[in-house]
């Protein structure tokens, strides 16, 4: 992911810099950016977010997250396990058990279990703009609660202010975005 | 004029120290034993520190300074949301107790922006309980210009912290702003360390002032006597903090009658000190001058 930050002085650039790092990747959207351009003009306290979506992760399926061990399944990525869970609970209900942290036993069908290894626990893709547009929105400064968003595909742009957002910005922000991403 | 100092040691002939403290008329104000290590904050007259110096080194112990030590600080951020806290904002109040001080934090109602930034005439008051107030803005000056108009108003010593390295503004440390990490790098502490001397620069200043015109007892003699009266219960987390001024007690309402008539010297308490409700937490109060009270001896 490359982060491109303008407008403000050395230091806020520097620090918005990390700051788009550290919060793309603590919601974990970072592999699936290709570019982040910020703009920030604190004099008339407009800011502008503009991603570019790339590639997404493949959905995660059962097999991935498992190892069969018998009539049991071990987990070994724990961070699906809740999702695992509430999917064989909804499609089996007391024939699957968790009998440990990482352990699950069950008394499926041979046919069944090899199509469960093909099950999708879960796809990156479900929920991506929303983790994008959470993670926009803790890196805009907080008082700047006005938004306005430019609609374009594979690209999420937003402008933000304390002030209504003119007419001139919103083209403003357009020819800096389209100039970058 | 009392210096307030840490002690880091073992528990051998550790109560010799304590001994030692109360002969010169010196406080224990926190004392704190683990197994063989013990850990003391003292406050003991200044003209006293070579003996404590000399007894300290006889035990084999560690002696610290407190700069901050006997002073209440407020950390204000604009808001407590996630972009001001938990970073910087935690690592700044960590820092400033481990110089001693009692720090507490406040996040603004409607603090965040910068034309739309306010500060309730209740935030004020609360504020202005604090012997200073310590403003954490973030990473753009003109943001920061702006607020500051909002600290001007007050009437207790601050200092402002943000993003800009330099910046035309009264007891300003730059070279922090809005972080979403621990402050942990070597330029980072250095940094902290020198918030920390800013800070020190505006208590010491207030000390000053106030031996210009001396308290009719000091804080640290006036815990000593209401803590006679009122003992702590136990596991109770600070029931009295000392202030330049003052202190901050927590009581019950029940109680306040009781350390009214606590006796200081010839005089009750009632006498030299102002006792308010605080805003924040439990009572103020807020030691007269002997100017006005007369001597309590």
């Amino acid at each position: 992911m490359e982060v491109k930050v303008e407008g403000g002085d050395e230091f806020a650039n520097a620090s918005y810099e990390k700051i788009c790092m550290n919060t793309f990747r603590d919601i974990g959207v970072r592999s699936s950016l290709d570019l982040v351009y910020m703009y920030c003009n604190p004099k008339e306290h407009v800011f502008i977010i503009s991603v570019k979506i790339g590639r997404v992760a493949s959905p995660i399926k059962v097999g991935d997250i498992t190892h069969r061990e018998g009539e049991k399944l071990r987990i070994t990525n724990e961070t699906y396990a809740p999702k695992l869970l509430a999917l064989l609970w909804d499609k089996y209900g007391e024939r699957v058990q968790q009998i440990s942290r990482l352990e699950i036993e069950f008394k499926l069908e041979e046919k069944e279990v090899d199509e469960l290894k093909e099950w999708v626990v879960y796809d990156p893709r479900e929920d991506l703009v929303a983790r994008i547009l959470d993670g926009i929105d803790r890196i805009f400064p907080e008082g700047a609660r006005v938004r306005s968003t430019i609609p374009s595909t594979g690209r999420l742009t937003i402008i933000s202010s304390e002030n209504p957002i003119v007419e001139e910005w919103k083209k403003k922000a357009e020819e800096l975005v389209s100039a970058y991403v | 004029m009392y210096k307030i100092m840490m002690f880091e040691g073992g528990v051998y002939k550790f109560n010799e120290l304590k001994e030692l403290i109360e002969d010169i008329g010196g406080f224990i104000l926190q004392e704190s034993v683990m197994q063989t290590e013990t850990m003391l904050h003292l406050a003991f007259p200044e003209e006293e520190e070579r003996v404590i110096r000399d007894k300290i080194k006889d035990l084999g112990g560690k002696f610290k300074e407190l700069p901050l030590a006997g002073a209440e600080i407020v950390i204000i951020v604009p808001s407590l949301g996630k972009h001001h806290a938990v970073d910087p904002v935690c690592d700044i109040a960590e820092f400033f107790r481990r110089k001693g001080a009692i720090t507490n934090m406040l996040g603004l109602a409607r603090g965040v922006g910068q034309r739309i930034a306010q500060m309730t005439a209740q935030e004020k008051k609360i504020i202005e309980e604090f012997d200073a107030a310590v403003f954490v803005f973030g990473c753009f000056k003109e943001c920061i210009e702006e607020k500051v108009q909002l600290c001007a108003m007050l009437d207790v010593p601050y200092m402002v912290v943000g993003g800009p390295p330099d910046l035309a503004v009264e007891h300003y440390v730059g070279g922090i702003g809005r972080k979403t990490d621990r402050m942990r790098r070597k330029g980072e502490i250095d940094i902290l360390d020198d918030m920390t001397a800013e800070l020190r620069t505006i208590v010491d200043d207030r000390r000053r002032e106030i031996e210009e015109d001396p308290l009719a007892a000091s804080p640290l003699f006036v815990k000593d006597m209401i803590e006679m009266v009122i003992p702590s219960e136990a596991g109770d987390e600070l029931p009295i903090i000392i202030q330049l001024d003052g202190l901050r007690i927590n009581i019950k309402e029940e109680d306040v009658g009781m350390v009214k008539e606590v006796e200081v010297g010839k005089k009750k308490l009632s006498e030299i000190c102002d006792l308010k409700k605080s805003l924040f937490k439990g009572y103020l109060l807020k030691i007269r001058t002997e100017a006005v009270t007369g001597s309590v001896y």
